[in-house]
């Protein structure tokens, strides 16, 4: 890598996390002059907190941008050369899981899960849902590439199941299910999933790997909605059997 | 702070374990890439390691307490419009300023072939998401149904789905999760947490949830919309 594509790679990614953090300060500074005025102490807890948040965001997304892209376009490229389908599957399913269990956001919400229902839903059974969701659906993203099937007869049929699972899961889980869909696709499993997916397809002769790599984030969105439904279906069946015992 | 630090550190290396290990697997495996391309892994997954466990210390230490007071605060106000034009500030500002929307609206200028511009559909989309945060904060202050309010908005989407031209659904799609950023998301969080706790009879696991995945779906149906009018 040279120089200049390194200092490129640096302001891009301060510029982006400078634009990422001045609205949520601005919003926070009319919001303490008019109302809130919070005493100095909070403030400086809350100034060096946001400050730390943006230089690790900052040198998170460097470390993405300078590090894993260009392996992910290596991977992408090995991936494009295999011929077993399987192999890739495979491969999709273990960078999901990975990917997502790295995720901050992810981590973020499984913590804050933990702490609302005061321990009651673990932070630990949160996080394992969303990466064997993820994980099933990068592979079945993978599979879909390989067998040209559209995405439509993966998403309508995936988003009819939530509908049904709204109903069926605890009510405590469906909150916290719709949510994890919005984090899991994090810069992690952007880079990984979707050079894997770019790879895979441009495999395949005549495909647009624009268009697969989008509906792949599209699957990696709604998988663990349902895992997490899943899991909240499950919990209430148990209840019910206690109860119906007891 | 520096307990804190000390107490993420193990979490920050659990997170990212697998995917280092995962990865070299594959580098000696399948992948083979130059040693180059791997040492600049290792060294980028240095800085994604330090970068973690800087983000969730400072996450916790600041950025949850900010927005819990700002959602404290807003429910104590119990001003409805107040709440609906701060929900919607939140989501269109932390909307516009994120990177990966420009980059989607780009690719929405090109689908429409040039009939919709890059920075006006920016806002729109922003748009898309302040309306649905306020939709979703309203239905905390107001206590109506979760349940029912997904159910719409979820047929809304399938039914715009098909109705919609091929080529804009993977993008509309895609809409949806380039709305909630790194940061953006931990915030949103904790502002619907601090509403939810000093409403009286709000559950914390029941309403302090779900926005992030509700304004997520805004943009979805949003595009799909904007691609079946643009046919």
């Amino acid at each position: 890598m040279t120089e200049s594509a390194l200092l490129a790679d640096v302001l891009r990614t301060a510029r982006g996390v400078a634009l990422a953090v001045f609205p949520l300060a601005a919003l926070f500074a009319v919001f303490q002059v008019l109302f809130l005025r919070l005493p100095r102490l909070e403030i400086t807890r809350i100034a060096i907190g946001t400050l730390l948040a943006a230089v690790g965001l900052f040198l998170f997304l460097l470390g993405v941008a300078v590090g894993f892209m260009p392996f992910g376009k290596a991977i992408g490229e090995a991936v494009g050369a295999m011929s077993q389908h399987w192999l890739v599957v495979l491969f999709g399913a273990a960078l999901g899981f990975v990917t997502t269990w790295g995720e901050p956001a992810v981590r973020v919400l499984a913590d804050q899960v933990e702490q609302a229902s005061a321990g009651a839903i673990r932070q630990g059974l949160v996080l394992l849902a969303m990466c064997i969701g993820v994980a099933v659906a990068a592979g079945l993203g993978m599979l879909r590439i390989a067998y040209e099937l559209p995405l439509v007869w993966m998403l309508v049929p995936g988003y009819v199941l939530v509908i049904a699972l709204v109903w069926l899961s605890d009510r405590g889980f469906v909150a916290i299910a719709v949510d994890s869909g919005g984090v899991a696709t994090g810069p992690l499993a952007n880079t990984f999933l979707l050079a894997l997916a770019l790879g895979a397809s441009g495999a395949v002769a005549g495909r647009d790997p624009l268009t697969h790599g989008l509906g792949l984030v599209a699957l990696i969105a709604l998988a663990p909605i349902i895992a997490l439904m899943v899991l909240g279906f499950i919990v209430r069946l148990k209840e019910r059997s206690t109860e119906v015992r007891s | 702070m520096l307990t804190l630090l000390k107490l993420k550190l193990p979490e920050t290396l659990k997170a990212v374990a697998p995917l280092i290990t995962v990865i070299t697997f594959l580098q000696f495996t399948v992948v083979g890439a130059s040693a180059d391309v791997f040492l600049q892994f290792l060294a980028g997954a240095a800085l994604v390691t330090v970068g973690l466990l800087l983000l969730l210390t400072g996450i916790d230490f600041g950025i949850l307490p900010m927005g819990r007071f700002i959602g404290g605060k807003l429910a104590e106000k119990n001003s409805i419009p107040l709440l609906l034009v701060v929900a919607f500030a939140l989501g269109f500002a932390t909307t516009a300023a994120e990177p990966d929307v420009l980059v989607l609206a780009g690719q929405v200028d090109e689908a429409s072939q040039g009939a919709l511009r890059q920075q006006p559909l920016v806002y729109l989309i922003s748009a898309g998401v302040g309306l649905s945060v306020a939709i979703a904060f309203y239905r905390v202050v107001r206590g109506f149904s979760m349940r029912a309010l997904l159910t719409v908005l979820l047929a809304l989407m399938i039914v715009s789905t098909f109705a919609a031209p091929a080529g804009w659904i993977p993008l509309a799609y895609d809409a949806g999760s380039v709305t909630t950023g790194a940061l953006t998301g931990p915030v949103v969080l904790a502002v619907a947490l601090g509403v939810s706790a000093v409403i009286a009879g709000r559950s914390a696991v029941n309403d302090g949830f779900g926005l992030l995945g509700i304004a997520s779906i805004g943009p979805i149906i949003l595009i799909l919309i904007i691609g079946l009018l643009a046919r």
